[in-house]
């Protein structure tokens, strides 16, 4: 696993993926903590918070060559012939795209210095947004990582990695149109109005028991849970293993 | 030593590989021979793990390669058909990965990169990045990989493709050198190239095997049909009548070149060329019939495979 972590981070330093990356990221952040800075409220929590909408532009850039690139070079051979196992892989990729998040994050704690030392308040709120940013960023790496593995193409894979990325974060505006949807179609098949409405209800509460930015939105109170935590943490194991179930399929492939 | 076992490699209805089953023993160069197509790739991707069979087994030093996928793997060298390098890496940087994933450790990978190194000579370019370098240093890097870990056995997959009639002297020359202390698989769709480097021949057609032989016994076995081509200046008909009487000619067939000049160009089918070769010329010089050009025609892989497959040679396994 270090093996191909330590190739995979280094190797976003050889492209300018990587400096891309640090560069949007630091734009990105530097731009929020100051124009909250020039008016004189700093709010950490709501800095991170913002940057989470940006997952959907970086996380494809970092994931979209992790396994394509292998896949077009030839190189994903080395993966199946040395005696490496195959999990590793896909783990090593990951821990590689979260490293260089973490080394995109230095700014927020540049932000979080400054902050402090202007007579600002670093609370534990903004402790628990940073808390959910590092298991989200997880997850969306994990699904980043599955489209690369399913395409060999950098750009269907970013595209792929960007469509997954976005329906996660709309999942509730999601939920609102299944919500609508589902009660227009059940009253079309004649079901009468207090079922429908309780059939569509139960079908937007189920979108929206997905949205992972709904289930943590406490945290920013300093309300932690745990188990809204797993949650994210299972999504992204489940698409580490999707990712390996699809390298090992190439394997046993009949077609 | 491998030991291959009724292979088969479906695709949907289509197999790839039909029932193959050979054994490699230690420290022998076996020839892999198919045209493109045959299953010759299919098959080196099973044997290293690459590709997982439909059926029948590999076992490599006694390892089953899904059983004991790391045992196994840890005996085999590979090199593909397109070596499988990071062109964004140096040739050193490159190498210390692959002893990462194959698991060298520390305190002999200094030792060991060096002998690679100094083998495949390639210590000239081992600062700069693999996507600089020329294709037949790129084949280089590719043989030193599968060489890193130390295998006793290199399975290399038409490592001579693509690359300069000097290159493909050196990389042959350097195959040699390995198999001294390896055993060694080596593809290829060239006839005269397997001749050179190894002991025994697998010839694949279509899945499945034409013939396993050595290559002595695979040219004894082919020299009955040797060719030659001869063009002359001289009469159609009576030429070949007269050629048709020479010792060892078996056939004759004529394409005029240039009736101006009533310039014939003659394959022949003979049993034993040198001799032949005489006899023609020996024919030639009485009649005052000019040769222009007399060579033998080398059999082609495909008509080694017609020979075999339509039963003269046959398959003695």
């Amino acid at each position: 696993m270090t093996a191909i972590f330590k190739r995979e981070f280094l190797s976003y330093f050889r492209s300018p993926v990587g400096y891309v990356a640090i560069a949007l990221f630091s734009f990105l952040s530097g731009f929020i903590f100051y124009s909250q800075f020039a008016v004189g409220t700093v709010d950490i929590a709501s800095e991170v918070i913002t940057l989470r909408s940006f997952f959907v532009v970086i996380v494809p850039i970092i994931t979209m060559g992790l396994l394509s690139e292998d896949k077009k070079r030839g190189t994903d051979i080395l993966y199946y012939t040395t005696p490496v196992n195959l999990f590793n892989v896909v783990a090593g990729k990951v821990l590689a795209a979260f490293a260089l998040y973490a080394i995109m994050f230095i700014n927020v704690i540049i932000h979080i210095i400054v902050t402090v030392n202007c007579g600002g308040v670093f609370g534990v709120g903004a402790m628990g947004t940073i808390i959910v940013f590092f298991f989200m960023a997880f997850m969306f790496i994990s699904m980043g990582l599955f489209a690369s593995a399913i395409t060999d193409n950098q750009i269907v894979s970013a595209i792929i990695a960007f469509l997954f990325i976005l329906i996660t974060q709309l999942l509730s505006v999601i939920s609102e149109y299944a919500y609508t949807a589902s009660y227009s179609i059940v009253k079309v098949l004649g079901v009468k109005a207090d079922a429908a409405t309780s059939f569509a209800n139960a079908i937007r509460k189920g979108i929206a028991w997905l949205d992972p930015f709904v289930k943590t939105q406490d945290f920013r109170l300093g309300i932690f849970s745990v188990s809204s935590l797993i949650f994210l943490v299972s999504v992204g194991v489940l698409f580490m293993y999707l990712t390996f179930r699809v390298l090992e399929k190439k394997r046993w492939s009949q077609a | 030593m491998i030991e291959i076992n009724n292979l088969v490699k479906s695709y949907g209805d289509k197999k790839a590989v039909k029932g193959i089953s050979f054994t490699v023993n230690d420290g022998e160069v076996l020839g892999f021979l198919g045209p493109n197509g045959a299953g010759k790739t299919t098959t080196m991707n099973i044997i290293t793990g690459y590709l997982s069979s439909t059926s029948g087994s590999v076992k490599v030093n006694g390892h089953d390669i899904l059983e004991e996928p790391e045992l196994a793997k840890k005996e085999i060298g590979y090199l593909p058909e397109n070596p499988p390098l990071y062109t964004d890496m140096t040739v050193k940087e490159y190498l210390n990965f692959i002893c990462d994933l194959k698991g060298v450790a520390k305190e002999k990978r200094k030792n060991q990169l060096e002998n690679i190194v100094a083998m495949v000579k390639i210590s000239d370019v081992y600062d700069r990045l693999i996507g600089n370098l020329s294709k037949g240093y790129k084949q280089r890097v590719g043989i030193a990989q599968a060489l890193v870990g130390n295998p006793s056995i290199l399975i290399l997959d038409e490592p001579t493709v693509g690359l300069d009639p000097n290159q493909i002297i050196e990389i042959r020359r350097l195959i040699k050198a390995l198999s001294r202390n390896h055993s060694v698989i080596i593809s290829s769709h060239i006839l005269s190239e397997i001749q050179e480097i190894a002991d025994r021949v697998v010839i694949i057609n279509r899945g499945k095997i034409a013939a396993i032989d050595t290559i002595s016994d695979l040219s004894k076995r082919l020299s009955g049909q040797s060719k030659l081509l001869l063009t002359f200046r001289g009469p159609v008909k009576d030429a070949i009548t007269k050629i048709r009487t020479v010792k060892g000619v078996s056939s004759a067939v004529s394409r005029v070149v240039d009736s101006k000049f009533s310039q014939i160009e003659l394959t022949i089918g003979a049993s034993d060329t040198t001799e032949t070769r005489v006899g023609i010329f020996n024919l030639m010089a009485r009649e005052g019939w000019p040769i222009l050009e007399l060579r033998s025609l080398d059999p082609s892989l495909e008509e080694v495979f017609l020979s075999i497959t339509s039963g003269k040679g046959g398959a003695k396994s």
